[in-house]
């Protein structure tokens, strides 16, 4: 009988030894104190292949994702969507605000170990406007301002005369041609990034590709297998890698919503989209996994005023009003997108949005409106207006123009034929302006109303709707300059109602499933401006 | 039959000559362009980009580059979608993934879909052939992209013995799910050639001279019969091959291989040009290159036929 409590006690012994080994290893997270995963590798989904990840040559969110791992600019966005210093550590402007000082951070170092200096920034902004690199992004800096970007993409002047320079190793300075008081909060945007300008020259065109890359980001790529996978791991140069918790981060490509679901179900991704018309249905099933994040997009049909009868306020303000948004937030997608009465979405940053008269009336008071209006055009039973609604092949775009098209039928007569094209031969007529009304989406480039409202400038490239008003404009030039211009787009919100410039129909979401135990990410980011240097993985 | 192979190549230059001029002819006929977005870019940026990619040269100037490109230094040119890419970087990193689920679909479908269309055909109007007929029939009423989602669902979601989609350099069980998606379709076609085919020379006369001969049945069958009754499944199956080791959509799509496949649908709708000349290219000179290998394989399957 001896026996049984020995070993009673070397079992106790050895559980606690166990234990405390057990607990010498596991991490902690160092400010929440959760447990976090031994495997500290994240992976999500992406739908297409990556086109590029070169900073100065990128163009879609998806490519903006990961270079904001490889790479970081002057600023990085907090969850919040405010500036958070990164490769600056402070900034000055002068009265004017048409010269902006950056102090840069001295230990930050490039993934080959050399320092990051202004030169690189330098040499990263004149590319952004290079007509030999020819950046698609390159107007970008035209909408900072900065000083002779516009003749340098025009070819008129080199590039060394863009008004950029670096007064020391660690200083950089930008010179722009008017007064931009929201100039920072343009700067977390991935073509502003620093690239080694030595990597660069050196490897030309091969230089993004893994092996040769050389960043200043949190990772470094190691592996890219085209439109299969891209890895990065952490890059143990960056200067805040101590507290960066994730390892590794996998993309993989899935072009499928459904099969990226699947994966997804079989917890081969981490993260991945709510495939259409499954969101209710997910939100009941898994509701810690589905979300539904504001983002900072608007989706609109537009009108083309070169043709009679759409330059008629009477007949685009009929058909706007028409439309019922609840009808099409709520029945057809059904994933908390939000009812669109003005362009720019609420959630953008210090936007007032306006009390538009579409918006604070009924669908009833709106429908007994549009027919007054209709009447008043000239149009009626006898004489039914028969517009065609122009869309991109996709079955979300189809049910809404359906939708709409028998919502007009309904209240106003109106007989619409709808025409689905392919991608690009949409994009192609709807530039060229062979529509009449055409389905539209517009996304911000920066958290601030005129990344919306510039599109509908009348010397916009943008302004497929041959819309122009001179005190939009004006307001617009004015705006630029002011320290507070949110009054400006306020009121040209409220002009654009009452012109119904455009029919917005709702701001998009983003609609996202998430692993339980994948934490920190910014679920409030309008800009879906997300880091993985700031997510962790919880112990599960 | 050397003479043969060398008129059958010489013939196929120009062939391949009428295929690049057509797909480029079409591809640039179509409307907007590889640099067309939802954002239209200013003229002058959309001018620079042009220039760099040469496109502000007349059609046939550019149709010369790329010629000129294509048999001086095997180059295909830069994709114009995937911007630090060549379409021979697209080429080689998609190409042996194809080819590796390409071969194991064709072995797959090509021993059980003869195999099967034999059996039916020696058992004909039993149960047996019932089976493989029925078999075969469900395996071509059941499309590629039904027979994905259903075996992903299957043996990745349910039963978790398998990944649901991913390469990962070809490792067997990624390689599994494609493979059977793949081969299925093929197979139900193999398997009914084959048996049609069987059937008829089982039929025909020197058939029966061998049975009154009084030879064993399976003697007849491997010796007699097989050899004729492989020639008309045997053009069926050189085409099949190069169907599955260009790739398919559906797989890539669905499985994330990132084999060729898909770059048939998406250059098209990019209209990432030299992506699709590419790809057409490709696939054009490997239909020819097999055209011709199983012309020379009817010559030793079939002694009649002489070049």
């Amino acid at each position: 009988m001896k026996t049984f409590p020995t070993l009673f006690a070397v079992f106790i012994f050895s559980s606690v030894l166990a234990c405390s080994a057990a607990l010498a290893t596991a991490k902690i997270h160092p400010v929440t104190g959760e447990a976090l995963a031994e495997d500290q590798t994240f992976i999500y989904r992406e739908l297409d292949e990556f086109p590029s990840f070169d900073p100065q040559l990128i163009e879609s969110v998806s490519e903006a994702a990961v270079v904001r791992d490889l790479f970081e600019g002057l600023f990085n966005q907090t969850p919040e969507g405010t500036l958070t210093p990164a490769m600056a550590l402070r900034w000055e402007t002068n009265d004017t605000k048409n010269v902006y000082t950056f102090y840069l951070r001295q230990n930050a170092k490039w993934s080959n170990g050399d320092p990051v200096t202004a030169h690189d920034f330098v040499y990263a902004w004149q590319r952004l406007v290079d007509p030999k690199l020819a950046s698609p992004y390159s107007s970008y800096m035209e909408l900072m301002s900065v000083k002779n970007a516009s003749d340098i993409i025009k070819g008129n002047k080199p590039p060394s005369t863009l008004g950029v320079k670096a007064i020391d190793d660690f200083t950089f300075q930008a010179e722009l041609s008017d007064s931009l008081p929201y100039f920072p909060t343009m700067l977390t945007h991935a073509s502003t990034m620093p690239v080694p300008t030595k990597v660069v020259e050196k490897l030309g065109d091969q230089w993004t590709k893994p092996g040769n890359m050389v960043g200043n980001g949190a990772y470094v790529l190691t592996q890219h297998v085209i439109n299969e996978r891209l890895v990065r791991v952490r890059n143990p140069f960056y200067w805040n890698n101590e507290n960066t918790i994730i390892d590794k981060v996998i993309t993989l490509i899935i072009n499928d919503d459904n099969q990226a679901f699947q994966r997804y179900q079989a917890n081969e991704v981490d993260k991945t989209d709510v495939p259409t018309g499954q969101y209710k249905r997910q939100k009941k099933q898994r509701p810690d996994e589905t979300f539904s994040n504001p983002r900072l997009c608007s989706y609109y049909y537009a009108y083309n005023m070169s043709k009679a009868p759409y330059n008629d306020i009477r007949v685009r303000k009929a058909l706007s009003y028409t439309i019922d948004r609840d009808i099409i937030t709520k029945n057809i997608l059904a994933a908390g997108q939000i009812p669109a009465y003005t362009f720019t979405p609420g959630s953008t940053a210090n936007f007032q949005v306006p009390d538009v008269d579409s918006a604070k009336m009924d669908q009833k008071q709106r429908i007994a409106k549009a027919k007054e209006l209709m009447a008043e055009a000239g149009y009626g039973p006898d004489n039914p207006l028969k517009p065609t609604i122009l869309y991109n092949t996709s079955e979300g775009h189809k049910k809404i123009a359906i939708a709409i098209s028998q919502m007009w039928k309904q209240s106003l007569g109106v007989l619409a034929t709808l025409e689905n094209q392919e991608w690009k031969t949409y994009v192609n007529n709807r530039q060229q302006g062979n529509f009449e009304i055409a389905r539209a989406s517009w996304c911000g480039d920066y958290n601030e109303a005129s990344t919306f409202l510039d599109v509908l400038r009348s010397d916009s490239d943008q302004n497929h709707s041959h819309y122009a008003n001179s005190t939009i404009d004006r307001l617009l030039s004015e705006a630029k300059t002011m320290s507070d211009p949110n009054p400006n787009y306020s009121r040209i919100e409220e002009i654009i109602a009452e012109e119904a410039a455009i029919a917005p129909i709702y701001h998009y979401t983003n609609v996202i499933m998430l692993k339980p135990y994948v934490k920190g990410w910014p679920h409030q980011n309008v800009e879906n401006r997300w880091y993985s240097k700031n997510i962790y993985i919880t112990a599960h | 039959m050397l003479n043969f192979i060398i008129r059958r190549l010489l013939i196929a230059i120009p062939t391949i000559l009428i295929i690049i001029l057509l797909s480029f002819l079409l591809m640039h006929s179509a409307p907007g362009g590889p640099f067309s977005a939802e954002r239209s870019l200013p003229a002058e940026v959309l001018a620079n980009i042009e220039h760099k990619y040469g496109m502000d040269k007349p059609v046939i100037e550019q149709m010369a580059r790329y010629l000129w490109g294509i048999l001086t230094e095997f180059d295909f040119g830069p994709s114009f979608k995937y911007k630090n890419q060549s379409v021979n970087d697209l080429i080689a990193s998609g190409f042996p993934v194809t080819l590796t689920y390409g071969i194991w679909s064709f072995i797959f479908a090509s021993l059980i879909g003869v195999t099967l269309g034999v059996i039916a055909a020696l058992k004909h109007n039993t149960w047996l052939d019932y089976l493989a007929t029925g078999g075969a029939i469900i395996g071509s009423v059941l499309p590629n992209f039904v027979m994905a989602p259903l075996l992903v669902l299957l043996f990745s979601v349910y039963l978790n013995w398998l990944p649901g989609g991913g390469w990962e350099g070809g490792k067997i069980q990624f390689v599994i799910l494609p493979v059977i998606a793949l081969a299925t379709s093929y197979l139900a076609g193999i398997a009914r050639i084959t048996r049609s085919s069987m059937l008829e020379v089982l039929n025909s006369n020197f058939i029966r001279t061998a049975k009154a001969k009084g030879l064993p049945n399976h003697y007849i069958i491997l010796h007699h019969a097989l050899k004729p009754a492989m020639l008309p499944v045997l053009t069926s199956l050189g085409l099949s091959f190069v169907g599955m080791i260009t790739g398919s959509v559906i797989i890539d799509q669905y499985f994330s291989t990132g084999g060729i496949g898909q770059h048939f649908v998406n250059a098209a709708l990019n209209r990432d040009y030299s992506v699709i000349m590419g790809v057409t290219i490709l696939v054009g000179s490997l239909t020819i290159l097999f055209n011709l290998l199983v012309e020379v394989l009817y010559a030793w399957i079939d002694p009649r036929i002489r070049y």
